[in-house]
């Protein structure tokens, strides 16, 4: 195996990747060929569709399925083997019938059909020893000894801001929500992973380009959520436990908090959120259901020790999954793309089990002692007060806001970021948004021009509303976004926020503070054109960081 | 009071500090920190690791758990020992196989017992409802659970056969010991209704699931049960790899639950079973030997590198071990502390 997609990535005197027989997320060699081969499938399914959206032929169903299939590649997603022998079989079957499609449109617009090679004649091996002996082909690094570690760097950029792009785009389409243009940009990219691309412009044109349909990802899974469950508005939130019957539920999907919320309706079980399902408290429809009880435990990297001590069953949504460990295994299920070997799986939302198991488990004993924290200061609460932050700045009341958003991590370094919040003088606002919030949100920041000094936004997937909050203030203001008082500085982890970070580069915003670590797959030449085209900064230190961004703004 | 730095086998350290009078395990567990074992008092060797540094005195334990020679190799039981200085401990299992929270103690009902062929009982137990427990059964497939009963100070361990689930339902197959205590009160006094502790589960005997190799389940009279138990795991999770079963008993009157593995063989149409008894009469149509020997002849048959279940007595999982050396598959087993 090789991967090095995520920022816990094993680094070493020889370089950065997980190569050995697991990656430092658990993640076994066999599953992490196996992932590759899935991609290198899928490559051959957009060679057919993009060459069909030319002849106004589309698959949805195979746009859907491209989604998912990437989705279970991102890191703390899925680690169950059979699984991906299954998908990619699977995926075979999806790419023929791609290929039916296309060579038919061809025909009815009296056309010769291209014959296509790499991925698109790809024939995959029917069993797992045949398949490993094939990962050869799809691996990340394959071309590394011939063409240099700039351009698999930047090849590697691609494919991960695609798994964050498709992730996304999947959030949103459970809930209904599609675009065509994501579709066809997916498709457009993995038609040009597909060609082994060798250049470096087109390849980071591809890039931005995937950071465009990242953001209309990002719309469309705004549009979903609060289509769905209203619009997320300012919610006092219990974060400790109360008696009585629980189920947790962690991970990102709000479809299935809401069916979970809707089979437990009645039964006496209280439902908890944990990690990046915090933000589900604050939409309306969701926190009508009085048996939404609270939120339990940190950041994913905790889990292994909260899932442990939860009284009652776990459901894992979408990511982010680590091992389950003995003491839970037997009460933890796995919804959507998620898994793990010998863990129960939820495949058709149907969340009877879980319900039946959270009744036969003890549950809280005792209330424990009362606390709060505040969320949901999505766009429209912020904006709702516009006229008030406004005035606030205009009268200097506060002087700048820092968004501190993005993924939590096990790695040291990350300290960074709660050091930072708790050293923003207190005429600032502090943005937040994904879980490395978790370092600080239980924090008391105070107050300034009436409004709370920590405004927490939402999950890593509601990156949208706070684009949205600082395109309407430079337009309030009637300066771009870049000469606004605010700074943005990311945590990334995994692939997600790979694509937040494209999407800030595609639409133009600088000076990007980017920690702890720099991703390994980007080359010192890579990274040299991310400063000089986009000023992305590495994260240094907090107070150094602070002072040097509160310089530049005044 | 002293630090304790015990290693697991994957790269963890777990510490706690340790006074003088009290053991290693002691110490350990007034930290929250339950480290495998079993007999507590130098018996079973459950509890064995490797002393790397520090000063280390002993209780008096059986040779059994720790031989002179492996002494001599700097390894020690945590029940027995205490630390006269910092010590740095080896372990020989993993993080995952400490505990971090006591072991449950829960009251079970006695619901059915019957005769399985002619030496064995089978068990079916419930759990009762209690604030700490709820009433779900939580364990891991193919692991076993010590049997007390109340008062009389007797306890025996034995494999869970059924698999976990939230009704607290548990079936256990129990041989008959001539003159055990246990197979005593089976004999004469069990009925339903009867109260019984069980403590745990326990014991790393489980399906090793990110392996995607064919299992192969080798098992020894009541060694069947945590071999029905991960079989019918697998039948419950739709697995649909290969999956092979030698069971085998002394005589022909000796076999049992052929309905289970009926039901095993209707849910898992992949299974082969195989039914092996070493001293047939005349009419017996199976295979004649030991399942060990069964699975031997099967090994030599095949290229395929099974994962290897076995559980049974001792010589079985000697000849299993042997007759796997040389790469032909992964061995897993349970030691088993003789109680
Ligand atoms: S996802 Fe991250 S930790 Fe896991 S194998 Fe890849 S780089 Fe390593
Ligand atoms: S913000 Fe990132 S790391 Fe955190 S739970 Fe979401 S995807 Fe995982
Ligand atoms: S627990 Fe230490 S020897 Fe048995």
């Amino acid at each position: 195996m090789f991967c090095y997609q995520c920022e816990q990535t094993y680094r070493s005197e020889e370089g950065a990747g997980c190569a050995s027989a697991k990656g430092m997320c658990g993640k076994d060699a066999a599953t992490a060929d196996l992932q590759d081969i899935l991609l290198h499938v899928c490559e051959g399914i957009g060679q057919y569709l993009t060459r069909a959206r030319a002849l106004s032929a589309t698959d949805a169903e195979a746009d859907r399925f491209i989604l998912f299939a990437f989705f279970t590649t991102l890191t703390n997603v899925n680690f169950n083997a059979a699984k991906f022998v299954q998908l990619i079989q699977e995926a075979a079957q999806i790419r023929d019938r791609a290929r039916a499609l296309y060579e038919k449109a061809a025909r009815d617009a009296a056309k010769l059909p291209e014959t296509l090679h790499g991925p698109a004649a790809f024939v995959p091996a029917a069993d797992m020893n045949g398949l490993l002996a094939q990962a050869g082909e799809a691996a990340v690094r394959k071309d590394a000894a011939i063409l240099g570690d700039d351009v698999v760097g930047l090849r590697a950029l691609v494919l991960y801001g695609l798994k964050g792009v498709c992730a996304y785009a999947h959030h949103a389409r459970v809930l209904g929500e599609e675009r065509d243009a994501i579709y066809a940009a997916v498709e457009h990219a993995l038609d040009l992973l597909a060609r082994n691309p060798k250049e470096l412009g087109p390849l980071l044109d591809e890039a931005l380009a995937l950071g465009h349909a990242n953001f209309a990802a990002m719309e469309a899974l705004d549009a979903a959520n609060t289509g769905a469950f209203g619009m997320p508005e300012p919610t006092n939130v219990r974060v400790t436990p109360i008696k009585g019957k629980a189920i947790l539920v962690s991970g990102h999907d709000m479809k299935d908090l809401h069916a979970i919320l809707e089979a437990t309706k009645g039964t006496g079980v209280n439902v908890y959120t944990h990690g990046e399902l915090l933000p589900a408290h604050s939409y309306p429809k969701l926190k009508a259901y009085p048996h939404l009880a609270g939120n339990y435990g940190g950041a994913w990297q905790d889990q292994q020790k909260e899932f442990a001590e939860f009284p009652g069953p776990i459901v894992m949504t979408s990511n982010c999954l680590i091992e389950p460990q003995p003491r839970y295994r037997g009460r933890i299920f796995t919804a959507g793309p998620v898994g793990w070997a010998g863990v129960r799986h939820i495949a058709d939302e149907d969340f009877s089990q879980v319900v039946q198991a959270a009744l036969a488990l003890p549950g809280f004993t005792a209330d424990a002692e009362e606390k709060r924290i505040t969320v949901g200061f999505g766009r429209a609460a912020v904006l709702g007060v516009a006229d008030k932050v406004i005035d606030a700045v205009k009268s200097g009341a506060i002087r700048h806001f820092f968004m501190i958003g993005g993924c939590d991590g096990a790695a040291p370094g990350r300290n960074y970021y709660s050091d930072f919040a708790d050293a923003t003088p207190d005429d600032t606002v502090i943005l937040t948004l994904g879980c490395g919030k978790y370092r600080f949100n239980k924090h008391d920041f105070g107050t300034v021009g009436g409004l709370p000094r920590l405004l927490d936004m939402g999950q890593c997937n509601d990156a949208y509303s706070a684009l949205v909050v600082a395109t309407k203030l430079s337009e309030a203001f009637g300066v771009g976004v870049n000469e606004l008082p605010l700074s943005l500085i990311v945590s990334w982890f995994e692939q997600k926020a790979a694509a937040v970070l494209l999407t800030l580069l595609a639409l133009g915003v600088r000076n990007v503070r980017l920690g702890p670590t720099l991703p390994a797959f980007l080359t010192p030449a890579l990274v040299d054109v991310l400063v000089g085209k986009f000023g992305v900064l590495p994260v240094g230190e907090a107070q150094a960081d602070i002072d040097a961004a509160l310089a530049r703004a005044a | 009071m002293y630090k304790v730095n015990l290693l697991t086998r994957d790269g963890a350290t777990i510490a706690f500090d340790a006074e003088p009078e009290e053991t290693l395990l002691a110490a350990a567990e007034r930290a929250n920190i339950y480290p495998p074992s079993s007999c507590r008092q130098g018996g079973c060797g459950v509890c064995r690791v490797t002393a790397v540094s520090g000063d280390i005195t002993l209780d008096a334990y059986s040779e059994a758990a720790l031989s002179e020679s492996a002494r001599a190799a700097g390894e020690t039981l945590l029940c027995c020992a205490h630390a006269q200085s910092d010590v740095t401990l080896h372990a020989p299992y993993d993080q995952q196989a400490v505990a971090f929270a006591p072991e449950p103690v829960r009251r079970a009902t006695l619901v059915a017992l019957e005769p399985a062929g002619a030496s064995a009982m089978r068990l079916q137990l419930q759990y009762q409802d209690d604030p700490e427990h709820g009433r779900a059964a939580q364990f891991l497939a193919g692991q076993f659970a010590e049997l007390e009963l109340p008062g009389a100070g007797v306890k025996r361990a034995y494999s869970i056969a059924s698999t976990p689930n939230w009704d607290g339902a548990l079936e256990f197959l129990v041989r008959l010991q001539p003159q055990g205590a246990f197979s005593t009160y089976l004999r004469e006094r069990a009925a339903p209704g009867d109260e019984l502790i069980v403590h745990g589960p326990k014991g790393q005997f489980t399906l090793d699931d990110a392996s995607l190799a064919p299992r192969w389940f080798v098992c020894g009279g009541t060694g069947l049960a945590p071999a029905l138990s991960m079989l019918r795991q697998m039948a419950e999770f739709a697995d649909a790899r290969a999956c092979r079963l030698f069971f085998g008993v002394n005589r022909v009157e000796e076999v049992f639950a052929r309905d289970a593995i009926d039901a095993l063989q209707a849910a898992l149409p992949q299974l082969s079973v195989t039914l092996c008894v070493w001293k047939p009469e005349s009419d017996w149509r199976g295979f004649t030997g030991t399942p060990a020997e069964a699975m031997a002849q099967a090994l030599a048959g095949t290229t395929e590198q099974p994962d290897i279940y076995v559980c049974g007595p001792p010589a079985l999982i000697d000849a299993v071990t042997r007759a796997a050396a040389g790469g032909a598959g992964r061995v897993f087993c349970e030691q088993f502390a003789p109680a």
